[in-house]
């Protein structure tokens, strides 16, 4: 696009998805006159989505906080910067020195950058003393991390999205990429059109399954079963690659013997999935010679998550599909930064770089370069922390850029956690379901305002550049969260950004040769060595495990403890919509609205006929911990049994209805499978809620 | 593969188009219907070059390199046409081009002035109802790629080209509106269109030629 229109053009990353899409941010008169993609985006090559490219308004909204408030009374009034933050650190002071620095904890967030959750970590670690520190990756590609440490060594995809041009074949689960990540989703749609022999497994039918040789339409909570079915077809018909499972793994005998019991009809049984469609899905995948597999938060917020993740990394190994070009294991993470604030140590058990911060080694070097002691006990993942808020535990909580009273599963819970709190401070570019129980409200900075560094779903660290100046008075994270620090009493000595990368590369291996100049326009794929040479693919010669072998995983599938019962009998799952964005605090605000002006229920006719629901109707749906109404609309696209909506909405509040169910190993929610009544209200849909549109 | 460029020798790989090889070599040719994220079209006959020892010149866009071919960018005939064909599309709009557009960058490397043909021009037809993409029908000038990119890069399907001659022209879905085609709001085609024929409402607005609708 010609650039002589506007004021200036500076090339950023999207701050939506973790697609990681290259943008060029024009701006006229201080605004954001229009988005377009950058050509040479490494992910996006020249393409966006409705998001990235149209949905930039929110940045200029009537809305913004632009000056600090704080809670008197039952009302909030604007304070001054230096009233804000003293109430800030004497509050956070005082709980410290009367509870200690463990009844304090704060949210990093996936929607910053790296540097912002870097120094939002010291704040936590070095400034108050603890290691109360998690972000909102927690709810969703934490059993990610944890499962492809233990299957590789290393918490990232395997390859980059230009393996989706080099796969032969593609297993996509628990993912709906033309919506939720569209850039790659075209990508992907765009490849099968090429050849590319795609499976695709979910309760939905999604649009790309349209292309895939086959659809697994499996019961939610039942992926575990698909994926020992698909490995022991693979193993019975010999689409073994015995070579590399010699030279690279370790676990098979085990896992060989499990997966006898799991024969396609056995499977048929548990799933739904006809035997036939099963044994086709493994042949596309086990003969192809190069095949990678896709997935998403359908395969993580799940009891068994993190194990099913540990199965996708067990069919690589049994193939020989990982660590080439081609065949990659890609997990699409949802949020622009989900890999990094992960990656640099927003976490309660972990430094940057995944090193439990029990590690003396580790913490030492920490110590030695902050020049203050570090704790060496594990910190509250978020779940934790709204339950030790309730037993009076916890009694501070510092969150950036999260609105958990939204976006949390058990909304009720969540509201009476952040209740419980002597003081809640809230950090963030809008007012919004958490804010309400704030004491103190920081306005930030969004992403087109800031400079530092997002990595996205390929392990790609790219620029993050401000277009545009913060309206009134917001002020960047990084600076109000520095600021804080040096009140507190830990100069942490980071003046920009840069500095906290150049913070985070001496403490970090996979970093070390990570600098601002270096990333360029194409960013760098950790791990970065000193030099500056970067890895597009993981795993090319030897897994980062003892050994330099990839660990089978024999695990069986488990029920999920949320079936379907007489009294609920539906399954409801829940996801994302193309035109919206998470708690759609952005998307909201931008025409977008105008696109999607409100959510619905999908349900399949024959349950609709059974519950006795007409298309467009007003229905009530009903949880063990809640309920909510919302419109129903009928489709074939989903497998009888299930219902579907998105959380984009605050009026419809669907984490209302998600219970306390968590991933075994990491507390990741289950949001995916949540046993539901759905029944008519005989009321008429209100009309749509009013579409606001706050143009500044 | 070596071949020549305006008298320079560039290294090609194999299978590349003249124009590859004429920007590889830092030299310019102009292109209207090209877009590097879609494959060569050929169609608008703008970034025609000549090549020694064929007598008529050639589109650069879709003729691939041969090792040893000379290329001349500044070929008069390739010139001559190409300007008469820039021209010809000219004459079809109701109004110039504005003048960031890429049509009105080719006009002007290509140096055409007052237009020596008149007689119809497309009639002024507008569709503003989808919240950020504008259509205006009489700026088409059916270079395809709104339609090609929506195909080749998103996977929509959402645009088709439609009539002949005079009367080619594009629609989203079957002259439905984005709104009530396979549109997903990507915004691809406004990106590459090189007219404005379809563009982002708000870019309307800022080149001060918002038209009522736009504001509707």
């Amino acid at each position: 696009m010609s650039t002589e229109r506007f004021d200036s053009t500076i090339t950023t990353t999207c701050g939506y998805c973790g697609v990681g899409c290259r943008l060029d941010a024009h701006a006229v008169a201080g605004r954001i006159a229009s988005i377009s993609p950058a050509l040479d985006g490494p992910a996006n090559r020249g393409h966006a989505c409705v998001k990235g490219r149209f949905a930039h308004q929110f940045s200029r909204s009537r809305e913004r906080l632009t000056a600090p408030l704080v809670r008197e009374g039952g009302s909030f009034r604007i304070a001054t910067w230096e009233e804000a933050l003293d109430r800030v650190a004497s509050g956070l002071r005082r709980i410290r020195d009367e509870h200690g620095p463990d009844a304090i904890a704060g949210l990093a967030s996936s929607r910053a950058t790296n540097e912002d959750c870097w120094v939002m970590q010291r704040l936590m670690r070095a400034a108050i003393g603890t290691n109360n520190i998690d972000n909102c990756s927690r709810v969703c590609h934490s059993p990610t991390s944890y499962a492809l440490r233990r299957s590789f060594g290393m918490s990232g995809a395997t390859g980059s999205f230009d393996d989706i041009d080099a796969a032969g074949a593609a297993i996509i689960i628990g993912a709906n990429p033309t919506q939720a990540h569209p850039v790659v989703g075209a990508r992907i749609k765009q490849a099968a059109l090429r050849g590319l022999r795609l499976v695709t497994i979910d309760p939905r039918r999604i649009e790309l399954a349209d292309h895939a040789v086959v659809h697994l339409s499996a019961r939610a909570g039942t992926n575990a079963a698909v994926m020992l079915g698909l490995a022991h077809v693979v193993a019975r018909d010999g689409l073994l690659d015995r070579d590399f499972m010699d030279a690279r793994t370790e676990g098979w005998d085990r896992v060989e013997e499990l997966l006898e019991a799991y024969e396609p009809s056995e499977v048929e049984r548990i799933t739904g999935v006809p035997a036939g469609d099963l044994e086709l899905a493994a042949h596309v995948y086990g003969e192809a010679s190069t095949a990678s597999i896709f997935w998403g938060l359908g395969v993580t917020e799940h009891r068994y998550g993190s194990e099913v993740v540990q199965l996708l990394a067990n069919l690589a190994l049994m193939t020989g599909n990982v660590g080439r070009p081609g065949s990659a294991l890609l997990p699409l993470r949802g949020q622009n930064n989900v890999q990094g604030s992960s990656d640099i140590g927003a976490l309660p058990d972990t430094y940057s770089g995944y090193r439990a911060v029990g590690d003396e080694a580790t913490a030492r070097a920490f110590e030695e370069r902050w020049g203050v002691p570090l704790s060496r006990e594990k910190g509250m993942t978020i779940p934790q922390m709204f339950d030790a808020a309730i037993a009076g535990d916890l009694r501070a909580m510092f969150i950036m850029g999260e609105d958990v009273a939204q976006t949390d599963p058990d909304s009720a819970h969540v509201a009476r956690a952040m209740e419980s709190l002597e003081l809640l401070v809230c950090q963030d570019i809008f007012e919004n379901e958490t804010t309400r129980f704030a004491d103190v409200i920081l306005p930030a900075s969004a992403f087109l305002e800031k400079e530092g560094t997002f990595i996205n779903a390929e392990r790609r660290i790219q620029h993050v550049q401000p277009a545009i100046s913060p309206p009134g008075g917001a002020r960047t994270d990084f600076d109000i969260i520095t600021t804080l620090s040096r009140m507190l009493g830990h100069e942490m000595g980071l003046d920009t950004p840069a500095d906290a990368m150049a913070d985070i590369a001496a403490l970090t291996p996979e970093f070390a040769g990570v600098t601002f100049e270096r990333l360029g326009r194409r960013g760098l794929q950790w791990p970065v060595s000193p030099d500056g040479v970067d890895s597009p693919i993981l795993f090319e010669h030897e897994f980062a495990l003892p050994g330099g072998r990839g660990h089978f995983a024999a695990l069986p599938y488990k029920p999920s403890n949320e079936e379907p019962d007489e009294e609920l009998p539906l399954i409801l799952v829940t996801g994302r919509r193309l035109e919206h964005y998470n708690a759609g605090t952005m998307t909201r605000r931008t025409r977008n609205l105008d696109l999607m002006p409100t959510d619905w229920l999908e349900i399949h006719p024959d349950d609709a006929a059974a519950a006795g629901i007409a298309d467009g109707e007003l229905v009530e749906v009903r949880s063990r911990v809640g309920r909510i109404e919302i419109e129903a609309r009928l489709t074939e696209r989903i497998e009888p049994g299930h219902v579907f909506t998105a959380f984009h909405f605050p009026e419809i509040r669907t984490n209302l209805l998600v219970g306390a169910e968590m991933d075994i190993n990491t507390s990741c929610p289950q949001y995916k499978v949540v046993a539901v009544a759905v029944s008519p209200l005989g009321r008429p849909v209100a009309a749509a809620a009013p579409a606001v549109l706050a143009e500044a | 593969m070596r071949v020549e460029v305006d008298g320079a020798p560039v290294e090609v790989p194999e299978g590349a188009t003249l124009l590859e090889a004429v920007r590889a070599a830092g030299a310019r040719v102009p292109t209207l219907c090209f877009d590097e994220r879609l494959a060569p079209f050929g169609a608008c006959r703008v970034c025609l070059v000549g090549v020694e020892g064929q007598d008529k010149p050639v589109a650069s866009c879709t003729t691939p390199c041969r090792d040893g071919m000379r290329i001349d960018t500044r070929d008069p005939a390739a010139r001559r046409v190409a300007g008469a064909v820039v021209e010809l599309v000219l004459s079809e709009l109701p109004e110039p081009p504005a003048a960031h557009t890429e049509l009105a960058a080719v006009a002007r490397e290509l140096g055409v002035g007052e237009l020596r043909w008149t007689g119809r021009v497309h009639e002024k037809r507008h569709d503003m109802r989808h919240p950020y993409l504008a259509l205006q029908n009489e700026l088409c000038i059916s270079c395809g790629r709104c339609v090609r990119i929506c195909d080749e890069v998103q996977g929509a399907f959402a645009l088709t080209a439609t009539g002949r001659g005079f009367e080619a022209n594009i629609a989203a879905g079957i002259d439905a509106g984005f709104r009530d085609s396979t549109c997903v709001s990507c915004g691809a085609c406004a990106d590459t269109c090189p007219t404005d024929a379809i563009t982002e409402l708000s870019l309307l607005a800022l080149a001060g030629t918002t038209t009522e609708e736009a504001q509707a």
